[in-house]
Protein backbone atom coordinates (compact mmCIF):
# COMPACT_ATOMS: atom_id res chain seq x y z
CA UNK A 1 0.00 0.00 0.00
CA UNK A 2 0.89 3.58 -0.74
CA UNK A 3 0.34 6.49 1.52
CA UNK A 4 -2.35 8.89 -0.01
CA UNK A 5 -0.87 12.10 -0.86
CA UNK A 6 -2.33 15.14 0.92
CA UNK A 7 -2.67 17.94 -1.78
CA UNK A 8 -4.21 20.48 1.02
CA UNK A 9 -1.85 20.42 3.43
CA UNK A 10 1.11 20.57 0.71
CA UNK A 11 -0.10 23.55 -0.54
CA UNK A 12 -0.71 25.05 2.99
CA UNK A 13 3.33 23.88 3.83
CA UNK A 14 4.39 25.46 0.44
CA UNK A 15 2.17 29.17 1.67
CA UNK A 16 3.79 29.16 4.78
CA UNK A 17 7.16 28.15 3.42
CA UNK A 18 6.91 31.51 0.48
CA UNK A 19 5.62 33.80 3.58
CA UNK A 20 8.77 32.84 5.83
CA UNK A 21 10.73 33.64 2.51
CA UNK A 22 8.94 36.86 1.78
CA UNK A 23 9.95 38.01 5.37
CA UNK A 24 13.43 36.87 6.15
CA UNK A 25 15.17 37.22 2.44
CA UNK A 26 18.66 37.57 4.27
CA UNK A 27 18.82 34.47 5.25
CA UNK A 28 16.69 31.40 3.35
CA UNK A 29 18.57 30.29 0.28
CA UNK A 30 16.17 28.01 -0.25
CA UNK A 31 12.91 26.36 0.50
CA UNK A 32 11.63 22.89 -0.14
CA UNK A 33 8.59 20.91 0.73
CA UNK A 34 8.96 16.83 0.68
CA UNK A 35 7.10 14.32 -1.12
CA UNK A 36 5.81 13.52 2.97
CA UNK A 37 4.69 17.29 3.60
CA UNK A 38 7.66 17.91 5.12
CA UNK A 39 8.36 21.71 4.94
CA UNK A 40 12.61 22.41 5.06
CA UNK A 41 14.19 25.93 5.30
CA UNK A 42 17.86 25.91 3.64
CA UNK A 43 19.78 29.24 5.61
CA UNK A 44 22.66 30.54 6.08
CA UNK A 45 24.83 29.87 9.42
CA UNK A 46 24.56 33.68 9.95
CA UNK A 47 21.37 33.33 10.25
CA UNK A 48 20.59 31.13 12.98
CA UNK A 49 19.29 32.92 15.73
CA UNK A 50 17.54 35.42 13.66
CA UNK A 51 15.37 32.34 12.03
CA UNK A 52 14.56 30.28 15.01
CA UNK A 53 13.98 33.55 16.98
CA UNK A 54 11.17 34.67 14.30
CA UNK A 55 9.96 30.83 14.09
CA UNK A 56 9.42 30.98 18.20
CA UNK A 57 8.09 34.31 18.57
CA UNK A 58 6.14 35.23 15.83
CA UNK A 59 2.28 35.12 15.89
CA UNK A 60 1.81 33.21 12.64
CA UNK A 61 4.61 30.51 13.55
CA UNK A 62 5.07 30.19 16.94
CA UNK A 63 7.45 26.77 16.89
CA UNK A 64 7.77 27.11 20.42
CA UNK A 65 9.58 23.36 20.58
CA UNK A 66 12.74 22.03 19.18
CA UNK A 67 12.13 18.46 18.60
CA UNK A 68 15.49 17.36 17.16
CA UNK A 69 19.07 19.18 16.52
CA UNK A 70 21.43 17.05 14.51
CA UNK A 71 24.68 17.39 11.94
CA UNK A 72 24.72 15.33 8.85
CA UNK A 73 27.89 14.78 7.12
CA UNK A 74 29.03 14.58 3.49
CA UNK A 75 32.61 15.06 3.02
CA UNK A 76 32.36 15.85 -0.27
CA UNK A 77 30.82 18.69 0.02
CA UNK A 78 33.34 22.54 0.59
CA UNK A 79 31.33 22.81 4.18
CA UNK A 80 30.52 19.33 4.98
CA UNK A 81 28.73 19.21 7.77
CA UNK A 82 25.08 20.06 7.23
CA UNK A 83 23.30 21.30 11.01
CA UNK A 84 19.65 20.54 10.98
CA UNK A 85 16.54 21.62 14.07
CA UNK A 86 13.28 20.49 13.60
CA UNK A 87 11.04 22.50 15.55
CA UNK A 88 7.40 21.68 16.45
CA UNK A 89 4.04 24.60 16.83
CA UNK A 90 2.44 23.30 19.05
CA UNK A 91 -0.45 26.05 18.56
CA UNK A 92 -0.92 24.81 14.67
CA UNK A 93 0.05 21.21 14.99
CA UNK A 94 3.17 21.51 12.46
CA UNK A 95 6.61 21.11 12.29
CA UNK A 96 9.42 22.46 10.01
CA UNK A 97 12.78 21.61 9.34
CA UNK A 98 15.44 24.27 9.32
CA UNK A 99 18.92 23.17 8.27
CA UNK A 100 22.46 25.10 8.12
CA UNK A 101 25.48 24.39 6.92
CA UNK A 102 29.17 25.06 7.69
CA UNK A 103 33.05 22.71 7.69
CA UNK A 104 35.06 21.40 10.23
CA UNK A 105 36.59 24.95 11.44
CA UNK A 106 33.74 27.38 11.59
CA UNK A 107 32.21 28.04 14.68
CA UNK A 108 28.04 28.50 14.77
CA UNK A 109 25.77 30.44 16.93
CA UNK A 110 24.38 28.23 19.29
CA UNK A 111 20.72 27.98 19.52
CA UNK A 112 20.60 27.79 23.48
CA UNK A 113 19.97 31.12 23.97
CA UNK A 114 16.29 30.57 21.49
CA UNK A 115 15.53 27.30 22.65
CA UNK A 116 17.24 26.06 25.93
CA UNK A 117 16.35 22.28 24.78
CA UNK A 118 19.30 22.91 22.24
CA UNK A 119 21.46 22.51 24.84
CA UNK A 120 22.42 18.52 25.31
CA UNK A 121 21.97 18.45 21.66
CA UNK A 122 24.66 20.89 20.42
CA UNK A 123 26.92 19.07 23.05
CA UNK A 124 26.24 15.81 21.26
CA UNK A 125 26.89 17.31 17.57
CA UNK A 126 30.10 18.39 19.35
CA UNK A 127 31.16 15.11 20.64
CA UNK A 128 30.07 13.34 17.35
CA UNK A 129 31.24 15.39 14.30
CA UNK A 130 33.33 18.20 15.95
CA UNK A 131 31.24 21.24 14.96
CA UNK A 132 31.85 24.16 17.29
CA UNK A 133 29.20 26.52 19.20
CA UNK A 134 29.84 29.73 20.06
CA UNK A 135 28.48 31.31 23.05
CA UNK A 136 27.47 27.60 24.36
CA UNK A 137 27.03 27.69 27.57
CA UNK A 138 28.48 24.34 28.91
CA UNK A 139 30.44 22.75 25.46
CA UNK A 140 31.84 19.31 26.01
CA UNK A 141 31.92 15.64 25.38
CA UNK A 142 28.46 14.43 26.77
CA UNK A 143 28.79 10.34 25.34
CA UNK A 144 32.29 9.29 24.06
CA UNK A 145 34.67 8.28 27.09
CA UNK A 146 36.69 10.87 28.80
CA UNK A 147 39.84 10.73 27.29
CA UNK A 148 38.82 10.08 23.69
CA UNK A 149 40.38 11.56 20.51
CA UNK A 150 38.18 11.73 17.65
CA UNK A 151 34.72 12.72 15.92
CA UNK A 152 33.35 9.06 16.03
CA UNK A 153 30.15 9.82 13.66
CA UNK A 154 32.16 11.41 10.74
CA UNK A 155 32.61 9.46 7.78
CA UNK A 156 36.45 9.00 7.66
CA UNK A 157 36.45 7.71 11.13
CA UNK A 158 36.40 4.17 10.79
CA UNK A 159 33.81 1.82 11.91
CA UNK A 160 35.65 -0.09 15.10
CA UNK A 161 38.03 3.29 15.69
CA UNK A 162 41.32 3.65 16.27
CA UNK A 163 41.88 2.14 20.30
CA UNK A 164 42.02 -1.67 20.32
CA UNK A 165 39.27 -2.59 23.62
CA UNK B 1 -14.54 33.78 54.02
CA UNK B 2 -14.36 31.43 50.51
CA UNK B 3 -13.72 33.95 46.98
CA UNK B 4 -16.48 33.07 44.98
CA UNK B 5 -14.66 34.55 42.00
CA UNK B 6 -11.29 31.50 42.04
CA UNK B 7 -10.43 31.50 38.49
CA UNK B 8 -7.72 29.84 37.05
CA UNK B 9 -6.21 29.31 33.60
CA UNK B 10 -5.52 25.99 33.63
CA UNK B 11 -1.85 26.26 32.52
CA UNK B 12 1.09 25.96 34.89
CA UNK B 13 2.76 28.90 35.84
CA UNK B 14 0.49 31.46 34.33
CA UNK B 15 -1.86 33.78 36.34
CA UNK B 16 -4.88 35.02 35.60
CA UNK B 17 -4.95 38.82 33.98
CA UNK B 18 -6.83 41.45 35.58
CA UNK B 19 -7.94 43.43 33.40
CA UNK B 20 -6.66 41.93 29.71
CA UNK B 21 -8.16 44.78 27.36
CA UNK B 22 -6.00 47.05 29.14
CA UNK B 23 -2.72 45.27 29.11
CA UNK B 24 -2.90 44.17 25.33
CA UNK B 25 -4.33 47.62 24.11
CA UNK B 26 -0.67 48.81 25.97
CA UNK B 27 1.28 46.28 24.05
CA UNK B 28 -0.22 46.26 20.43
CA UNK B 29 0.40 50.35 20.93
CA UNK B 30 3.89 49.20 21.65
CA UNK B 31 4.48 46.89 18.64
CA UNK B 32 2.92 49.30 16.32
CA UNK B 33 5.50 52.31 17.57
CA UNK B 34 8.83 50.08 17.06
CA UNK B 35 7.03 48.83 13.72
CA UNK B 36 7.27 52.22 12.40
CA UNK B 37 11.41 51.53 12.54
CA UNK B 38 11.19 49.14 9.69
CA UNK B 39 11.11 50.18 6.36
CA UNK B 40 7.82 50.67 4.72
CA UNK B 41 8.19 48.01 1.86
CA UNK B 42 9.45 45.21 4.31
CA UNK B 43 7.13 41.76 4.37
CA UNK B 44 7.02 41.65 7.74
CA UNK B 45 6.09 44.78 8.94
CA UNK B 46 3.55 44.44 6.13
CA UNK B 47 2.24 41.34 7.72
CA UNK B 48 2.90 41.83 11.74
CA UNK B 49 0.90 45.09 10.92
CA UNK B 50 -2.01 43.23 9.57
CA UNK B 51 -2.00 40.65 12.59
CA UNK B 52 -1.30 43.48 14.99
CA UNK B 53 -4.41 45.29 13.81
CA UNK B 54 -6.77 42.89 13.64
CA UNK B 55 -6.18 41.52 16.77
CA UNK B 56 -5.95 45.00 18.41
CA UNK B 57 -9.47 45.73 16.47
CA UNK B 58 -10.98 42.58 18.07
CA UNK B 59 -9.88 43.73 21.34
CA UNK B 60 -11.46 46.94 21.05
CA UNK B 61 -14.85 45.94 20.09
CA UNK B 62 -15.20 42.79 22.43
CA UNK B 63 -15.43 43.75 25.87
CA UNK B 64 -16.50 40.14 27.56
CA UNK B 65 -13.36 38.42 27.38
CA UNK B 66 -15.01 34.74 26.86
CA UNK B 67 -16.75 36.13 23.68
CA UNK B 68 -13.02 37.69 22.77
CA UNK B 69 -11.35 34.42 23.24
CA UNK B 70 -13.46 32.45 21.39
CA UNK B 71 -13.10 35.42 18.18
CA UNK B 72 -9.60 35.52 18.74
CA UNK B 73 -9.35 31.80 18.54
CA UNK B 74 -5.70 31.65 20.09
CA UNK B 75 -6.34 30.00 23.29
CA UNK B 76 -6.54 31.76 26.43
CA UNK B 77 -6.74 35.29 26.60
CA UNK B 78 -3.26 34.98 29.02
CA UNK B 79 -1.70 33.36 26.16
CA UNK B 80 -2.48 35.75 23.64
CA UNK B 81 -0.70 38.39 26.30
CA UNK B 82 2.27 36.37 25.92
CA UNK B 83 2.18 35.75 22.50
CA UNK B 84 2.03 39.68 22.02
CA UNK B 85 4.84 40.14 24.74
CA UNK B 86 6.64 37.52 21.94
CA UNK B 87 6.16 39.73 19.21
CA UNK B 88 7.23 42.85 20.74
CA UNK B 89 10.15 41.72 21.77
CA UNK B 90 10.67 39.98 18.40
CA UNK B 91 9.88 43.45 16.51
CA UNK B 92 12.92 45.06 18.71
CA UNK B 93 15.23 41.89 17.81
CA UNK B 94 14.21 42.61 14.16
CA UNK B 95 14.90 46.53 13.90
CA UNK B 96 18.00 45.08 14.79
CA UNK B 97 18.90 42.40 12.43
CA UNK B 98 16.85 43.79 9.17
CA UNK B 99 16.39 40.50 7.37
CA UNK B 100 14.63 42.45 4.86
CA UNK B 101 17.71 43.08 3.19
CA UNK B 102 19.04 40.81 0.09
CA UNK B 103 21.06 37.82 0.56
CA UNK B 104 23.80 37.21 2.67
CA UNK B 105 25.58 34.82 0.62
CA UNK B 106 24.82 32.40 -1.76
CA UNK B 107 25.52 28.68 -0.54
CA UNK B 108 28.10 26.78 -2.93
CA UNK B 109 26.63 25.17 -6.00
CA UNK B 110 26.51 21.81 -4.55
CA UNK B 111 25.94 22.35 -1.31
CA UNK B 112 21.92 21.57 -1.36
CA UNK B 113 22.12 19.01 -4.24
CA UNK B 114 20.70 15.75 -3.00
CA UNK B 115 21.13 12.93 -4.03
CA UNK B 116 24.46 14.29 -3.86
Amino acid sequence: TVRPKNEVEHKQLCAFGEYVAEILPKYIQQVQVTCFNELELLIHPDGIIPVLTFLRDHTNAQFKSLADLTAVDVPSRQYRFEIVYNLLSLRFNSRIRVKTYTDELTPVDSAVPVHQAANWYEREVWDMYGVFFANHPDLRRILTDYGFEGHPFRKDFPLSGYVEV
Amino acid sequence: VFMLSLQTTGLVGLAVAENPHERLRILYTKILGVLQNIPKDAAYRKYTEQIVTERFDLVKKETDVQKLQDKLNSGQIEEVIVQAENELSLARKMVQWKPWEPLVEEPPSDQWRWPI
